[in-house]
């Protein structure tokens, strides 16, 4: 049970490991699995035994990992499992290699060393046996010989005296043997004895006292003896000989030991045991009989031999010879062998009786009846007593063959000794020796290391065990960081990956939100315009709704801006790819916000470098929107000072750089062309590869401020440097964002950059293609040629450094005058001076610079001087401007006068100075382009007029048309530059209140165009009362050279700036009032003369709208569906061409009709098509009607694909009377 | 006497017409568009709509009666429908139409049918509104006053 959950425990952390980190998996998947089911086979054996202990823990583990694992979380803990589990693997593993590495060694080492030991030990054994064995050899040998040369002897001294008949040749043999065996024992040191055993029972012996060091002669008493019975029986020779053993009398006699001398005298001794050798019964074969004796004068046992000495006739025993040696030698060397060894040796007979031992202890008993062999088993020593009784006991009687026993193992006494024993068979003696080594001495230092080794190794393993566990511990710890970090990344990527489908689910969401919010926002604000221009709306009503129209525009900004910016997330913006004119795109906008500057006291300038390509190719609605969001961004946090936007081409060859003066400025001009040249060739290189350009703009402030931790996040959407911005200035911290996208998604990039002094200061680069061939060079008259000279009279510091930067760049020499008095005093110095005396001059205190140019101005030769006035320098509060005006016409003969408007500057000023023949207007701001203008209409009017012409010649020009000024307001450019609110409905609910007014505004036109005709060529200002002229552009016209050319082309105007209500109302108040007044006598004529072409399938509707048309005048037209609006209009255009052929002079000037209304949704063909048709058709004749879309889908889509198709204008049905009426005329008064 | 009642009781109907929302400011304007060159032009216009209209519903009918419907052209009807009953400015009918269209777009057949009939219904109410008020107008007219304005 505990197994199977363990398993089931250790499986489900494996596969969330596994699950939760794939990569991770992989190498481990594998190896880690074995090593689990190992360890839930170790665990399973453990687990047995403690079974009821872990249960709950592992259940309550088992709880968590599920726990964790539902949160989603379990990484961490799983992995970390896993990490403990393989780390206690890898640690039993290792641990288990160390044991048996270190066991096998152990082991072998050790019976390896025991292997060789034991051989050696066994050599030694063996060597040490051979010695005493050799050495008793050596002493049986040596005794033997002895007892063999003393035989001989004997027998060579009894043949001679053989048969001795009477005593006296007894006893001369007796003494000629004594001599002999005297030589013998002489020379015989080691003997203890020889002793020669007559058959008549004599017995002659030498016997030497080793301890005393005495030498003895023994023998019996020869009374007894008798010669006869020499020849006795064997069997009477034995028992006299044992008889005379017993009965004889023995004496002793000391010899010097040397010489053989006779000392004392001899003494009577009882029979001694140490010449008792073996009797003739015991050598009756001649071969030597051995015999251990012992005697009272040695304390170790004595080796006698005994050889029978026979006759001549060698028939008959006649004496026994024996040599008797002590074994004390082999005691001795045994004793030495051993001593080394610390190991025993000794020998026995056969019986058991020790012969020799290696220690000093006694080997006679000391009885009553004298000393007595001893037993080796009753040995004194205690390790040889043992031994012999380990050996009695194991064998017993039973000895192996040879009495060899090899014994490496036999306890005694509580140690191992080794026991080896042998056989020296000897005839009549065999004896048994035995070795006893401790085992200690041998084997003990190998035990002893075998331990110490094994220790050692022991505690090595424990040592290599731990450092490898330790070792395992750092890696896999790491290892585990390591997963842990991985799966943490695994779960940041998801989640990263879900906040991304969120927030892609969220623009999406947003993108078609904000869509189906703004058809009806639009709609809102579409019937909201509608009911502003409704007369029966009480003053507080209008309020309201004027106010309802001012949040519904708020509220479609900011669905627009979300729209923009969920467009540009989800990718679905496509950048537009078409030339314009990014010069008048920015002027355009700047013009637009210099009007909220002027309220702020904020000046606005455009600072261009001349290096900017006129056409560039991009989407010009988004690119205005980029810098109309900036600057809109600056104004509002802008109170005073200036706000400068800078544009500059990236080139690395012109030093491009407007704010620095050119270098070589004694020859300004030639160095301008020259650049102007390189320039060229520049682009026309570039363009040839890649005509891609790098456009920088600078957005520049000296507003509050961006603080430099927020550079940054100002460009996050909803956000804001300052929290409390919102509640001081509004927004909703979107502006910064578009512009971010929209400028990265130009292949650009936009950053806020450190500016020295107050303010911000945005810096973009916008990568825009230019036309292919479009590089044209920039045509630029040569204004020093023509002696030009510019004073600038402006209020606004900023703009007129720039400005006069920029003329003296370009040879223009200027001056600058910021307030009225300057002015007056530069003109003073100038003309004054020169016509007097230069006494004068003390009066004015020009300042050094200026007036040394003041000096320059004057070494000029009939310069034609300028001078651009601000017309906020006049004093407009009082009537003091008058007088200032007359000043300044006193000058008028000698300067020309430029004057800047400001947008409200009352009509009163405007006709004022006209009247004074001021013609060169301009609203401002200035900027080069109307500059430019300037200048050239100041330079061709002086090329038209002869140098001497008359002082008065400003009146006389503007009469004779020479010099005209055409202002041209375009207000479709302001669809796109109204600051970021680009939406269409907004736009049309707009068109339809200004395009009426822009109605009234052409009854005015009319009116002035029918009075003198020879207006047609002069100004047209353009003044429409109550609507701001915010967005007045001027644009200097081409063919100006020609003299008579186009008079006023267009007017229209819009309002698209919401915070100009009240203006608007109070408009729509007086227009409506109008209405109301002379409403039939007005709308009779509205339309009167005008062919319109109605395509409408539903009859009511045609019938109503033929009506409505035909009530205002109209000659209406009207068919049934597209196929017969293209028919009526190619039979007609037929006709016309057929018309042009008759009669080529006539210029065909007017098409069919005037205007094309087109339903949209009609049968055969439908408005599109239609549309679509007719202009191709037009293609061949150059026209363009105006086609106006009526449609029930009140949808911008539709407008959008009604103006693609290439309609004019747009409808929704119901026909609201009023908007048609004012769309139509504005179409049709564009071309007369 | 008469003739007042009579007046008085046609801009009571007609405010009662604009109240109910079955007409709107589009028949103020059709009725301003109606002048001496047109005198009865609202009629006029008024007639053509209905024929117009029961044109459409019979071919709307028809359509729907057909074993495979053609929304594309019902819808076109419709479309045609809603855009002169709001060029005389039947508010009701123009409303009911954008629902019909919107069953179209979704092709649901029996919503489509609940329309017909609904539009239908509707029709005829302000097609007999509509013709007791010319009726009332044509009574003034014919006792000599004129309709007020």
């Amino acid at each position: 049970m505990a197994e199977k959950s363990f398993e089931t425990t250790s499986q489900a952390c494996c596969s969330t490991s596994s699950e939760s980190s794939p990569i991770l998996a992989l190498p481990m998947d594998t190896p880690l699995r074995k090593v689990l089911s190992r360890i839930s086979g170790f665990a399973s054996s453990w687990g047995k035994k403690t079974v009821t202990a872990p249960r709950g823990r592992r259940i309550f583990h088992r709880d968590v990992e599920q726990d964790e694992f539902q949160n989603g979380s379990a990484h961490c803990l799983s992995s970390y499992y896993s990490v403990f589990v393989a780390r206690l693997a890898i640690m039993v593993m290792l641990a288990i290699l160390i044991g048996l590495l270190t066991v096998l060694t152990w082991h072998f080492t050790r019976v390896y060393t025991t292997k060789s030991l034991n051989t050696l030990a066994y050599g030694l054994r063996y060597e040490l046996l051979q010695r005493p064995i050799l050495r008793m050899w050596n002493v049986l040998n040596s005794t033997s010989e002895i007892t063999t040369a003393q035989v001989k002897l004997s027998e060579y001294v009894i043949k001679r005296y053989s048969k001795p008949t009477n005593q006296a040749e007894l006893i001369e043999l007796y003494q000629m043997m004594k001599d002999i065996t005297w030589a013998l024992f002489a020379s015989h040191k080691a003997l203890n004895a020889i002793t020669i055993n007559y058959r008549n029972g004599f017995v002659q012996a030498f016997h030497r006292d080793h301890r005393s060091n005495n030498t003895f002669y023994i023998y019996s008493d020869l009374a007894n003896y008798s010669i006869s019975d020499t020849q006795s029986s064997q069997q009477g020779w034995n028992d006299q000989f044992i008889h005379g053993n017993e009965s004889a009398i023995w004496y002793r006699q000391p010899l010097d030991p040397v010489t053989g001398e006779k000392q004392g005298k001899p003494s009577q001794i009882p029979p001694e045991d140490l010449i008792n050798i073996a009797g003739p019964s015991q050598v009756p074969d001649g071969v030597a009989s051995w015999h251990v004796a012992v005697s009272k004068y040695t304390d170790s046992p004595l080796l006698s031999a005994a050889l029978p000495v026979r006759d001549a006739s060698n028939r008959s025993i006649v004496a026994i010879v024996g040599v008797t040696t002590a074994l004390y030698s082999v005691g001795q060397l045994m004793k030495e062998l051993v001593e080394v060894h610390s190991g025993y040796i000794y020998l026995t007979s056969q019986e058991g009786y020790l012969l020799a031992t290696s220690t000093n202890t006694p080997l006679l008993n000391n009885t009553a009846n004298g000393p007595k062999l001893m037993m080796a088993t009753n040995s004194e020593d205690r390790v040889i007593r043992m031994g012999a009784q380990w050996l009695q006991k194991t064998y017993g009687n039973k000895f192996p063959p040879g009495h060899v026993v090899h014994v490496e193992k036999a306890n005694l006494g509580g140690q191992h000794y080794y026991i080896d024993s042998f056989f020296l068979n000897l005839k009549r003696l065999p004896m048994v020796g035995v070795i006893i080594i401790p085992r200690k001495y041998i084997m003990g230092k190998v035990d002893e290391r075998a331990l110490k080794t094994l220790v050692i190794l022991i505690s090595a393993s424990v040592c290599i065990l731990v450092i490898g566990c330790v070792c395992i511990l750092i890696l896999t710890n790491g290892v585990s960081k390591e997963m842990k970090l991985r799966a943490e990344l695994i779960s940041h990527l998801d989640a990263r990956r879900r906040a991304e489908a969120s927030s892609n689910y969220k623009s999406q969401f947003l993108a078609n939100m904000s869509h189906e919010l703004r058809t009806p926002m639009a709609a809102v604000i579409g019937l909201l315009d509608i009911l502003i221009c409704d007369d029966c709306l009480t003053n507080e009503q209008y309020a309201m709704v004027t106010q309802i129209r001012k949040c519904s525009t708020a509220l479609l900004r900011l669905l627009n801006n979300i729209l923009d910016l969920s467009k540009v997330e989800s990718g679905k913006l496509v950048l537009e790819e078409a030339e314009f004119d990014l010069g008048r795109e920015l002027e355009g906008l700047v013009d637009m916000f210099s009007v909220q500057c002027i309220n702020h006291n904020v000046e606005t300038v455009l600072d261009l470098s001349d290096d900017i390509p006129k056409v560039v190719r991009g989407d010009s609605a988004r690119v205005v929107q980029v810098f109309a969001n900036l600057i809109s961004n600056s104004i509002k946090f802008t109170t005073s000072g200036h706000i400068i936007l800078r544009g500059w081409c990236e080139n690395p060859i012109v030093s491009s750089d407007s704010g620095k003066l050119s270098p070589d400025q004694k020859n300004p001009l030639s160095a301008l062309k020259t650049k102007l040249k390189q320039h060229g060739n520049h682009m026309k290189k570039a363009s040839k590869k890649d005509n891609k350009m790098i456009l920088w703009f600078e957005v520049d402030d000296t507003g509050c401020g961006i603080d430099p931790s927020k550079w940054e996040s100002v460009f996050e959407s909803f956000e804001q440097a300052d929290p409390s911005t919102t509640r001081t200035h509004g927004g909703t911290g979107l502006g910064l964002c578009i512009v971010r996208t929209l400028v990265n998604k130009m292949g650009g990039e936009i950053k806020v950059v450190k500016k020295n002094g107050q303010g911000t200061l945005m810096r973009l680069f916008l990568l825009l293609s230019t036309p292919a061939d479009g590089i044209e060079q920039q045509r630029r008259i040569d204004f020093a040629k023509h002696g030009v000279a510019v004073i600038l009279a402006l209020h606004g510091s900023m703009g007129r450094l720039i400005m006069s930067k920029w003329l003296s760049k370009n040879g223009v020499p200027t001056l600058e005058a910021s307030e009225w008095n300057e002015l007056t005093q530069i003109l003073h110095e100038l003309f004054h001076a020169r016509t007097t005396n230069s006494g004068f001059d003390t009066h004015y205190s020009l300042a050094k610079p200026l007036r040394s140019k003041v000096q320059t101005l004057q070494d000029m030769k009939n310069p034609v001087y300028i001078i651009v006035v601000d017309l906020g320098l006049l004093d407009l509060s009082t009537d003091i401007w008058k007088e200032q005006l007359n000043f300044l016409d006193k000058f008028s003969g000698q300067v020309k006068f430029a004057w800047m408007l400001n947008h409200d500057t009352s009509n009163a000023i405007k006709m004022e100075l006209r009247r004074k023949g001021h013609i060169l207007m301009v609203n401002k701001p200035l900027y080069k382009a109307k500059m430019l203008h300037i200048l050239e209409a100041v330079v061709k009017e002086s090329y038209v007029e002869p140098p001497n012409g008359s002082p008065n010649g400003t009146k006389g020009t503007s009469k004779q048309g020479d010099s005209h000024e055409c202002l041209e307001i375009d207000s479709s450019q302001f669809e796109t530059c109204s600051s970021d609110d680009s939406d269409i409905s907004e736009m049309t609910g707009a068109n339809s209140a200004s395009s009426v007014g822009v109605g009234e505004q052409l009854k005015e036109g009319t009116v002035l165009k029918s009075g003198p005709p020879t207006l047609r060529n002069c100004l047209v200002e353009f003044t429409r009362l109550g609507l701001e002229v915010n967005n007045l552009r001027t644009e200097e016209d081409q063919c100006n050279g020609r003299p008579k050319l186009h008079d006023t082309k267009d007017v229209k105007c819009e309002n698209p700036d919401s915070s100009e209500q009240p203006s608007v109302r109070s408009n729509a108040k007086d227009r409506d009032n109008s209405y109301t007044t002379n409403k039939a006598a007005n709308e009779q004529k509205t339309l009167e003369g005008l062919r319109i072409l109605l395509a409408e399938d539903t009859p009511v509707l045609q019938r109503v709208a033929t009506i409505m048309l035909e009530k205002m005048g109209a000659v209406v037209v009207a068919v049934g569906d597209g196929v017969q609006a293209v028919e009526a209009l190619n039979c007609d255009l037929d006709r016309d061409e057929n018309r042009t052929n008759r009669l080529q002079t006539e210029i065909c000037d007017s098409p069919p009709y005037d205007l094309i209304l087109m339903d949209c949704q009609m049968p055969m063909m439908d408005g599109y098509e239609a549309t679509k048709a007719i202009r191709k058709s037009e293609e061949r004749t150059g026209w363009h009607i105006p086609i106006v879309a009526l449609t029930a889908h009140a949808m911008s889509s539709d407008k959008e694909k009604c103006l693609q198709v290439g309609m004019d204008a747009y409808l929704t049905k119901p026909i609201d009377y009023k908007l048609m009426v004012s769309t139509i005329l504005s179409l049709t008064k564009r071309s007369p | 006497m008469d003739l007042v009642q009579l007046q008085r009781q046609l801009v009571d109907y007609r405010t009662s017409l604009y109240h109910e929302g079955f007409l709107d400011e589009q028949f103020t304007q059709l009725q301003e568009l109606q002048d001496e060159n047109n005198p009865d032009f609202v009629v006029e216009v008024v007639s053509l709509y209905f024929e117009d209209s029961e044109r459409l519903l019979n071919e709307l009918s028809k359509a729907l009666e057909q074993q495979i419907i053609d929304f594309k052209r019902i819808d076109a009807h419709v479309h045609q429908l809603k855009g002169s009953s709001s060029s005389i400015g039947a508010q009701r009918v123009q409303k009911l139409c954008i629902v019909f269209r919107n069953y179209c777009e979704a092709q649901n057949v029996e919503g489509c049918l609940k329309c017909l009939q609904q539009v239908k219904h509707e029709y005829s109410i302000v097609k007999t509104k509509l013709e007791s008020m010319f009726q009332l107008e044509r009574q003034i007219l014919n006792a000599g006053g004129s309709v007020p304005v």
